[in-house]
């Protein structure tokens, strides 16, 4: 379970801060990135095992960030995380593996993240 | 058979025709109008009998020719008493044409045997005079008339023409028997011409009416297409009333709309008032009430109450027809003029064609109405959901980052009860809960605005005052103001909650988009009668075209949507909402060297300064000056 790496995306400085401790107690390695643009740096840099990824954002949105992924034939676990009442549909858009929708507690996340890696 | 002969046969029988189409229509309206049109045609008429009748039996006597021109002096009188109907005349010239008549009868059954040449002269002038005076009138109404109207005063003036100078042609072959062969054809020419022409005017085919009546129905129609769209009630009527008036060539319309429960009627007046009276008053009322056609020829006398009404519109001859679509009674339209209609039949028919068009148009407009109050409706509902939804969502990410913050917490505090707390944590569930404290108020604020509008309560209240209480809770260190004010009292009617509201939201909002930490700055004046802030920032801008579109319910500018910081676009609407229902407005400018300011301006109150700076007695000294220089 240990150097399991996962890369949040997320506008929200609170809400990657928060997603981001939340894994971490739970003793996931955590990166962080604001919005799709930003993500795609941090993924070539390193490839996490796992993106949490916030659909609308600035700069490049959740949509576009997935579409430069599988033209680069990236293939990461994705786990939408929206606040939109379309989380699911979202997911299916961008071929996501799950998604999670906001408000959710520490429970619904790591359980979502466990349940991605165990299908991966 | 001779081709004269048959001519002749042919005159006979289209006059008799003629005589019968009149006399029946006579007989089922006997209006005065119809019924001289059947003494003249009646005259004639019997004189073609007769002299069918001795023609086949062969028999003739003197007595008969005397009683023949006795009749024939029936035509002239006639015409006279057609011309009072269609044209007016005075009464004299009534009078006088019927002693005539009298007098020529007389002379004609009493006095054609010893002196046929004077009676034949008698009656030759008589014809010339009485004829070429109606055929006069009868071109001029024609010539004042529209339509339908025009046509058939003009066939008849013809008709009339064509008619004395066929009697002329037939006079002179009586005392110049050599003009026989000529006169003879062109007599019969003449009266066969007279006879289309008289039943063009007197029985018009339809297909010849509808032709007649087509170019002011269409103009008509034409006008009163646009008139569903026109919002204003009085304009309405207005222009109905003129297009009625118009296509009928009357001096006259009125178009009463009756209220929805039909008790109470509603006119325009000239002076652009409206006049609401009980629905079953004037002579519209009274049709309006028993739902059917009401001709009146002496308005005044048949409704005394109201003669005063009908005497200063000169209307002496009323027709009303309801305006009624299906069931439902929408109100009266009623013609008036200072005579009789010529032709009541065609009248009444085109006042029920434009009564029935008005009808239309009100109903097209009552649907159109009803149709998009239910759009506003609708329109009111999505509103409400994208707002619910907009909401929701706006709502789950401040909650988001709370309900992880507090299980961290909770976690941390189960692992190790002693371990220190988390300020960063902290840090940002103050901040998260306040800003969902701010969402909700921003919500619970747009919904009061659409459900009550803005505060009642107008207290005068100094603008400096609440300007200052919102830089004392908002002026810091990474938000820095510069204020620039004045020291007078600027005196606005507006709750100091609501006001000091909008000046929160434009700090709140020239902070969110400002860039390195340039100052906001802020501006308090007084022009002429408005008190006037400014909130200039340095930030992002807003693109001109989007600049007004912010101030609408849940609009974010293109550029601000790009940008990390969230909000419901609720802010500037409800500053809008706020200003404009207190008299003011609300609007951006760009600020030199890029940002947006927001300029707001409202009533404000006369200061106690000008009243006092008023001269005392403005008037007071000039007078002594001059009784001084006169002096």
């Amino acid at each position: 379970m240990h150097d399991i790496r996962v890369l949040v995306v997320d506008d929200e400085p609170d809400i990657r801060a928060t997603v981001a401790e939340m894994l971490q107690i739970e003793g996931y390695s955590v990166e962080e990135a604001a919005n799709g643009a930003d993500a795609l740096v941090a993924i070539e840099q390193r490839q996490p095992d796992l993106i949490l990824l916030d659909m609308r954002m600035p700069v490049l949105d959740g949509w576009g960030f997935a579409a430069e992924m599988s033209r680069r034939d990236m293939v990461i676990p994705i786990v939408v995380m929206t606040a939109a009442r379309d989380a699911a549909r979202w997911a299916a858009e961008i071929a996501a593996t799950a998604s999670l929708s906001k408000p959710f507690g520490f429970e619904d996340l790591i359980r979502t993240v466990r349940e991605v890696r165990g299908a991966a | 058979m001779t081709a004269l002969e048959l001519l002749f046969w042919v005159n006979r029988v289209l006059f008799v025709a003629l005589f019968i189409a009149v006399g029946w229509r006579a007989f089922r309206q006997p209006t005065r109008a119809n019924l001289n049109t059947a003494l003249l045609f009646g005259g004639i008429g019997t004189v073609v009998l007769i002299g069918l009748v001795t023609d086949v039996t062969g028999f003739t006597a003197p007595w008969l020719t005397g009683l023949l021109v006795a009749l024939l002096n029936v035509c002239p009188w006639a015409m006279l008493r057609l011309v009072d109907d269609f044209h007016g005349t005075p009464r004299w010239v009534q009078v006088a044409g019927m002693m005539t008549f009298i007098a020529l009868a007389a002379l004609g059954l009493l006095l054609f045997n010893e002196a046929p040449l004077l009676v034949e002269l008698a009656t030759i002038v008589w014809f010339l005079v009485v004829g070429g005076y109606a055929a006069v009138a009868f071109a001029r109404t024609g010539r004042r008339s529209r339509g339908l109207t025009r046509g058939r005063m003009v066939a008849v003036a013809a008709g009339v023409y064509l008619f004395i100078a066929a009697i002329v042609v037939v006079f002179f072959a009586a005392f110049m028997p050599e003009l026989g062969p000529v006169s003879g054809p062109l007599a019969q020419l003449l009266a066969l011409a007279a006879v289309v022409a008289f039943f063009l005017g007197f029985a018009p085919p339809t297909w010849l009416r509808r032709a007649w009546r087509e170019p002011d129905l269409r103009s008509f129609l034409e006008r009163s297409v646009h008139l569903s769209g026109v919002e204003d009630d009085r304009a309405l009527l207005l222009e109905l009333q003129r297009a009625a008036a118009d296509t009928l060539g009357v001096p006259g319309t009125a178009l009463g709309l009756a209220s929805a429960d039909g008790t109470t009627m509603r006119y325009v007046q000239a002076d652009g008032s409206f006049l609401e009276v009980p629905a079953d008053t004037f002579v519209g009322g009274r049709a309006f009430i028993a739902q059917k056609q009401l001709i009146v020829t002496d308005a005044a006398a048949s409704d005394p109450e109201h003669a005063e009404v009908y005497t200063n519109a000169h209307a002496l001859v009323v027709i009303a027809v309801p305006v009624t679509a299906e069931q439902r009674r929408l109100g009266v339209l009623t013609v008036y003029g200072d005579r009789a209609p010529i032709f009541v039949e065609d009248d009444l028919w085109l006042v029920q064609l434009l009564a029935d068009q008005t009808a239309v148009i009100l109903e097209a407009r009552r649907m159109a109405r009803e149709a998009s109050e239910l759009r506003g409706r609708e329109d009111a509902t999505t509103l409400k959901e994208e707002f619910l939804s907009a909401a929701a969502h706006d709502l789950r990410t401040p909650l988001t980052v709370l309900l992880g913050q507090a299980e961290l917490l909770e976690r941390r505090l189960q692992k190790d009860p002693t371990a220190p707390v988390d300020p960063a944590g902290i840090a940002r569930i103050v901040r998260e809960s306040r800003r969902l404290r701010d969402l909700v108020s921003q919500l619970l604020d747009a919904q009061r605005l659409e459900s009550v509008g803005p505060s009642a309560d107008q207290q005068p209240i100094d603008v400096h005052t609440v300007i200052r209480s919102c830089l004392e809770r908002y002026a810091s260190a990474e938000r820095p103001i510069e204020p620039a004010m004045g020291s007078e009292p600027i005196l606005v009617r507006m709750d100091p909650v609501r006001l000091e509201q909008v000046v929160d939201n434009l700090l709140e909002n020239a902070a969110k988009y400002a860039r390195g930490g340039a100052a906001t700055e802020l501006r308090v004046w007084r022009e002429e009668a408005e008190a006037r802030i400014t909130v200039a920032d340095h930030g992002i801008g807003i693109p001109a075209e989007e600049r007004t579109m912010v101030f609408e319910r849940f609009f974010r500018a293109s550029n601000a949507q790009a940008r990390s910081d969230t909000g419901l676009g609720l802010g500037l609407y409800i500053c809008r909402r706020l200003l404009e229902g207190h008299g003011g407005r609300i609007w951006i400018e760009e600020t030199a060297g890029g940002g947006s300011t927001f300029h707001v301006a409202l009533p404000a109150e006369p200061t106690s300064g000008e009243v006092y700076d008023a001269p005392a007695e403005p008037t007071g000294m000039a007078p002594t000056a001059e009784a001084g220089s006169d002096a």
